[in-house]
């Protein structure tokens, strides 16, 4: 079963990742669920599809009241990202899902109400939790249209949604990429046919490289930290994407 | 067959009674790791205290051994929570996928028609998953019950330090303070596990 993993902790502000599903049937693509805490609230970013929702939702009642999440973050309107939803409010209907502005007549088909859905504009927006501060930064037509990441500047991690991602082979689906050359391979294909513009591209790598990051973390594959953030966004400045599309 | 319809709203609320139930079990898991400790700063209480506490420290031994009994024991009630929370989604999914078929049988009898089997077969399938979750339920309530036998060890345990205790010399005093730690710990744990099994009774 998926297990819940602390990446960060700061008294009551803590991140926490729910991944790798060994049971998870293969033509299931593998998904992290990042949840973030801050004292008696938490807000879970991409919770997921619906096939994995028991395997999510027990993970993080091990270690934490999944009463307190009181806000799910959709990066976008992918089923793997959102189409849980309906579990999760029918377990608490109270429950308010950002998501762009975009999707927010799109991803009511997954269930909720008028008053389930915050939009995000364009733009962006603050979102609070608590006392906490977070950010939903634009990354559209990566891959979605209607994109967003979620960035904690007190933490300095930033919840990247598709973009990081990459699809690991056994063997090599640790939590953290230990070496980024090795991994890279791992993401190439996907970032080249999944995301489809390079000015979108290079506009996100432009506004992510001037925040202070420590952890960049992506819907699938590994988490890069320190050094390797700098890495990716100079590697994925360079990549020419909107090419994966085999002769 | 059961009816569908009138078990709607138990399986509803199955969700929130696992949750509520993890939570007293990951409480009872805490507490756990306390006695390991307790039973720890016994064993070394009785080793400084000599001879005349050899009781005492045979006793301290059983209670690391019925320590990692309980968290053994937990770790079995934590795996039937994972089934149930499992076994609880499947139902609340098929749940949904009734309502909307039964919204298309509403649209008239050519509707009817063509959906019905396709409902009587996920009929089928929720008193399926119902029965699982009847099961899972029992299966908790039958690991409760063994974890509150071994509690009974627990409060054995606990007495039995209180009598060696007694046997401790100079060190009496501080021995008692250790057994009285022992029992408050053992009390804590044994009356959590009751109010989940009188809550799992409901």
């Amino acid at each position: 079963m998926k297990k819940l993993e602390f990446i960060y902790e700061d008294g009551p502000h803590k991140w926490a990742v729910v991944a790798r599903d060994p049971e998870k049937p293969n033509f299931l693509i593998d998904t992290n669920e990042y949840l973030v805490v801050n004292g008696s609230e938490a807000l879970l970013a991409d919770p997921g599809g619906m096939e994995v929702f028991s395997a999510v939702f027990s993970a993080i009642s091990a270690e934490v009241d999944p009463y307190t999440i009181r806000h799910l973050f959709a990066s976008h309107q992918d089923p793997d990202v959102i189409s849980s939803l309906a579990l999760w409010l029918d377990f608490n209907p109270e429950i308010k899902c950002y998501l762009s502005c975009l999707w927010s007549s799109f991803i009511p088909h997954f269930g909720g109400t008028a008053e389930t859905f915050i939009a995000i504009p364009d733009e962006g927006m603050g979102i609070t939790l608590g006392n906490l501060a977070l950010e939903a930064i634009p990354a559209h037509y990566l891959h979605s249209s209607g994109n967003f990441n979620l960035y904690d500047r007190k933490a300095k991690i930033l919840f990247s949604g598709d973009v990081g991602a990459a699809l690991l082979p056994p063997g090599e689906d640790g939590l953290f990429v230990e070496n980024f050359d090795r991994h890279i391979r791992h993401a190439q294909g996907f970032h080249r046919r999944w995301m489809g513009s390079n000015a979108a591209k290079l506009n996100w790598c432009e506004r992510v490289s001037r925040l202070d990051i420590d952890m960049l973390c992506p819907q699938h594959g590994a988490i890069y930290r320190g050094e390797d953030v700098k890495r990716f966004i100079d590697w994925f400045a360079a990549l020419d994407v909107g090419s994966g599309i085999k002769e | 067959m059961v009816d569908v319809r009138s078990n709607t709203a138990s399986q509803a609320s199955d969700l929130h009674r696992v949750v509520k139930a993890n939570e007293d079990i990951k409480k009872v898991i805490r507490i756990s790791s306390g006695v390991n400790l307790v039973a720890l700063n016994a064993m070394l209480t009785a080793k400084r205290s000599g001879e005349r506490s050899r009781g005492f420290a045979v006793v301290s031994s059983e209670l690391r051994v019925f320590s990692r009994k309980l968290e053994g024991a937990m770790t079995g009630l934590g795996a039937l929570i994972f089934e149930l929370v499992r076994d609880a989604a499947a139902m609340r999914k098929q749940h949904h996928e009734r309502r909307h078929l039964l919204n298309i049988q509403a649209r008239g009898q050519q509707m009817q028609k063509l959906i019905e089997p396709v409902l009587a077969r996920m009929d089928e399938r929720i008193h399926k998953t119902g029965g699982e979750i009847g099961r899972d339920w029992h299966q908790l309530r039958l690991q409760l019950n063994r974890v509150l036998q071994l509690c009974e060890t627990g409060g054995s345990l606990s007495r039995s330090a209180k009598i060696e205790a007694v046997y401790g010399g100079d060190m009496s005093a501080t021995l008692k303070q250790v057994a009285n730690q022992i029992e408050e710990t053992v009390n804590e744990i044994f009356s959590t596990l009751k109010l989940l099994r009188t809550q799992l009774a409901e």
